[in-house]
C-alpha cells in the first residue's frame, strides 16, 4: 500500500494528461472510428512524457526548482511570458472542460441536469484546494481514479478475437475516414499525452513532497508507474469503444456513451465503478489544471506558492486559483459544451509545448542545477528526437484543425 | 587613434565571476525561509564608492566617465518587469529595489538575508492576505496541522 501511494503523484499527473473530460470523449471517438490504428501514438505519447516528466521532476529533486521557474529563468521575460499566456489558455480551457465534465459525471450518476451541479462541482474542487493537504489530495484521486481500470477489464470481458484486435494495430487510416483526419486526431491524443500542465504539476508536486536529490528513485517510479498506466487505460478506452461502437455504427459525441460498452460487457456494477473512476479522473484533472494555473503564474512572477503553506502564505497563488474556477463556471454559464472547448486548446498547446519542452532539456544538462545528476547521452538523445515531433505536430496542428474542421 | 592609451583588458577579480544574464535575471528571489519573495527582473548600477552604494541614481548625478567602477547597486523586481517584455524607462521612484547587500547568496535562487515580509515589493502579497486570502475561514490554517 505505502508503494502504491508513493507513486500517486505519477498516477495523478498521468490521469489529468490522458484521461480528463476532453481526453475520456477523444479516446472513445478515436476508437469507434478508427479503431486500434491509432494506438501507436499513446505509446509513442508515453515515452515522450516519461522522458520529458522524468527530466523535470529530477530538475525539481536535484535544484528544488520548479518548471515554471527554469522557463522564465532560460527563456526570459518575453519567451516565458508568451508561454504563459499559451499554457495559462490551455490550462483555463481545460479546467472549464473538467468542472463541466464533473457536472457530466454527476448526471450519469444522479439524472440532475448538470448544469445544476456546475457551481457544486467548482465549490468542491476549491474547497479541496483551499483545505485539503497535497498528499491526501493525491493519494485519494490518483486510487480513486483507478477505478478507470474497469475500461481494461471490461475489454477482457467483451472477449475480443484478440488476434483481429492485433491486427488493427498496424498504423493505417481506414477506407471510410481520410488522411487528414486521422493526423488530425493522431495530433490530438499525442498533445493530449504531452500536455504541457503534466510538467507543470508533476515537477511543483515534488516542491509541494518536499523531494531532495534523495528522491530521485521515488521519481523515476512515479514516472515510470503513472504514465504507463494512464497510456494503457487510454487505449483500453478506444478498444472498448472498437469492439462494441465500431461495428454498430455508433459516433460517440457524448460522455455518457463511454459507458455502453461497458454496460454491455460487465453490466450494472462495471458501469458504477467507472462512474467512480470518471468522477475521480474529472476531480483529479481539474484539481490538476486549476493547481498548474496557480504554480505556473507564481513561478513566472516570483510569488509565495504551495499548498504545503498556508493559504495566507500563498495568498496570490490561492488568488489566481479562485479566479480560474470562476471564470471556469462564468464558461459553463453560457451553455457551451465542455468537452468541445478542449478541442481549441490544441492552437495554444502548438506555443506552449516546444517553449516547455526546451528549456527543461537545457536545465537538466547544467551542471549547475544538477551537479553529477546531467542528462545522459541516450536520454538526451530520444528528447532531442522528441523536440523535433513536438514542433512539427505543434505546426502541423492548426491547419490540419481547420482542414478538418477539428476532425468533422 | 587619438594617442590615447589603449583599453587596458579588465583586471582579472577575485572571487567568483557572475554572468547577469546567466545567473541573475530572472531567478527566484528567496527569503531567509526560502519563501519567494519575487523574481530577479532588473538590476540597478551605481557608481561604487563611499555613499553611493545606498542610493539609486538621480538625475543630477554626474555622467559617469569610463573610468568609474560601476557595481550592481540593487536588485529590481515588480512593475520592472513592464520594461523587460516592452522596452521603456519608467520614474526611479517607482522601482521596489531590494539592496545588493542584502544578497546573501548566489545559486539556482537569489537568497536574501531579509524576511520578505519587510520588503515594501512583497505589498501585493500582504494586500491579498489582508484583504481577501486571510479573511476567508481557514485561510490560516496549517496545512501540517490537521483537520
Amino acid at each position: 500500500m505505502k508503494r502504491l501511494l508513493a507513486v500517486a503523484l505519477g498516477i495523478l499527473t498521468a490521469i489529468g494528461g490522458f484521461l480528463d473530460a476532453g481526453d475520456l470523449v477523444t479516446n472513445a471517438v478515436v476508437g469507434s472510428r478508427f479503431g486500434m490504428s491509432l494506438a501507436w501514438v499513446v505509446g509513442a505519447g508515453v515515452i515522450g512524457i516519461c522522458v520529458f516528466a522524468h527530466m523535470s521532476g529530477k530538475v525539481a529533486a536535484v535544484s528544488g526548482r520548479a518548471t515554471f521557474e527554469i522557463i522564465r529563468e532560460r527563456l526570459g521575460p518575453r519567451a516565458a511570458g508568451l508561454n504563459l499566456a499559451a499554457s495559462l489558455a490551455v490550462t483555463v480551457l481545460t479546467l472549464v472542460a473538467e468542472v463541466g465534465g464533473i457536472a457530466l459525471a454527476l448526471q450519469l450518476a444522479s439524472s440532475v441536469d448538470h448544469r445544476l451541479w456546475v457551481p457544486v462541482a467548482a465549490l468542491a474542487v476549491w474547497l479541496v484546494l483551499w483545505r485539503v493537504k497535497f498528499e491526501i489530495m493525491e493519494n485519494v484521486t490518483g486510487l480513486l481514479g483507478l477505478a478507470l481500470v474497469g475500461f481494461a477489464v471490461a475489454v477482457f470481458l467483451l472477449g475480443p478475437d484478440w488476434g483481429e484486435l492485433a491486427a488493427q494495430l498496424a498504423p493505417q487510416v481506414p477506407v471510410e475516414e481520410d488522411a487528414g483526419t486521422y493526423w488530425y486526431y493522431a495530433i490530438a491524443l499525442f498533445g493530449a499525452a504531452m500536455t504541457p500542465y503534466e510538467v507543470f504539476f508533476f515537477s511543483s508536486g515534488g516542491v509541494e513532497e518536499g523531494w531532495t536529490a534523495k528522491d530521485l528513485a521515488t521519481s523515476r517510479l512515479n514516472v515510470l508507474v503513472g504514465f504507463p498506466l494512464g497510456g494503457l487505460l487510454s487505449v483500453s478506452i478506444a478498444a472498448c469503444a472498437a469492439l462494441v461502437l465500431m461495428p454498430a455504427g455508433i459516433q460517440v459525441d457524448a460522455m455518457s456513451q463511454l459507458t455502453l460498452p461497458v454496460a454491455q460487457a460487465g453490466g450494472t456494477l462495471l458501469v458504477a465503478v467507472i462512474i467512480v473512476g470518471i468522477v475521480a479522473a474529472t476531480f483529479g484533472a481539474a484539481l490538476e489544471t486549476a493547481l498548474s494555473t496557480g504554480y505556473s503564474l507564481s513561478q513566472y512572477l516570483g510569488w509565495s506558492w504551495g499548498k504545503f503553506r498556508r493559504p495566507a502564505q500563498a495568498a496570490r497563488f490561492h488568488l489566481a486559483m479562485i479566479l480560474a474556477l470562476v471564470v471556469a463556471v462564468a464558461v459553463l454559464a453560457t451553455n457551451v459544451d465542455p468537452i468541445a472547448v478542449t478541442e481549441y486548446s490544441v492552437v495554444f498547446s502548438a506555443v506552449a509545448l516546444p517553449l516547455t519542452y526546451l528549456p527543461i532539456l537545457v536545465v537538466a544538462n547544467d551542471p549547475e542545477y544538477m551537479g553529477d545528476q546531467v542528462n545522459g547521452r541516450a536520454m538526451n538523445a530520444v528528447a532531442t528526437v522528441y523536440l523535433v515531433i513536438i514542433v512539427v505536430a505543434a505546426v502541423a496542428a492548426i491547419p490540419l484543425m481547420i482542414a478538418t474542421e477539428a476532425g468533422g | 587613434m587619438t594617442g590615447a592609451a589603449p583599453l587596458l583588458p579588465e583586471p582579472r577579480q577575485p572571487g567568483r565571476v557572475l554572468d547577469a544574464r546567466l545567473h541573475l535575471l530572472d531567478r527566484q528571489v528567496l527569503d531567509v525561509d526560502s519563501v519567494p519573495v519575487g523574481t530577479l527582473d532588473d538590476l540597478e548600477l551605481g557608481p561604487s564608492g563611499p555613499g553611493a552604494a545606498a542610493g539609486s541614481p538621480r538625475a543630477d548625478d554626474p555622467p559617469l566617465d569610463g573610468t568609474t567602477t560601476v557595481v550592481v547597486t540593487a536588485l529590481l523586481s515588480g512593475p520592472v518587469l513592464g520594461t523587460r517584455v516592452f522596452g521603456g524607462r519608467p520614474p526611479a521612484s517607482r522601482w521596489h529595489r531590494v539592496l545588493w547587500r542584502h544578497v546573501t547568496d548566489v545559486g539556482t535562487a537569489v537568497r536574501l538575508a531579509n524576511r520578505g515580509d519587510d520588503l515594501d515589493l512583497t505589498w501585493t502579497e500582504r494586500w491579498v492576505r489582508d484583504h481577501v486570502v486571510g479573511r476567508l475561514p481557514g485561510g490560516r490554517h496549517d496545512p501540517d496541522a490537521g483537520p
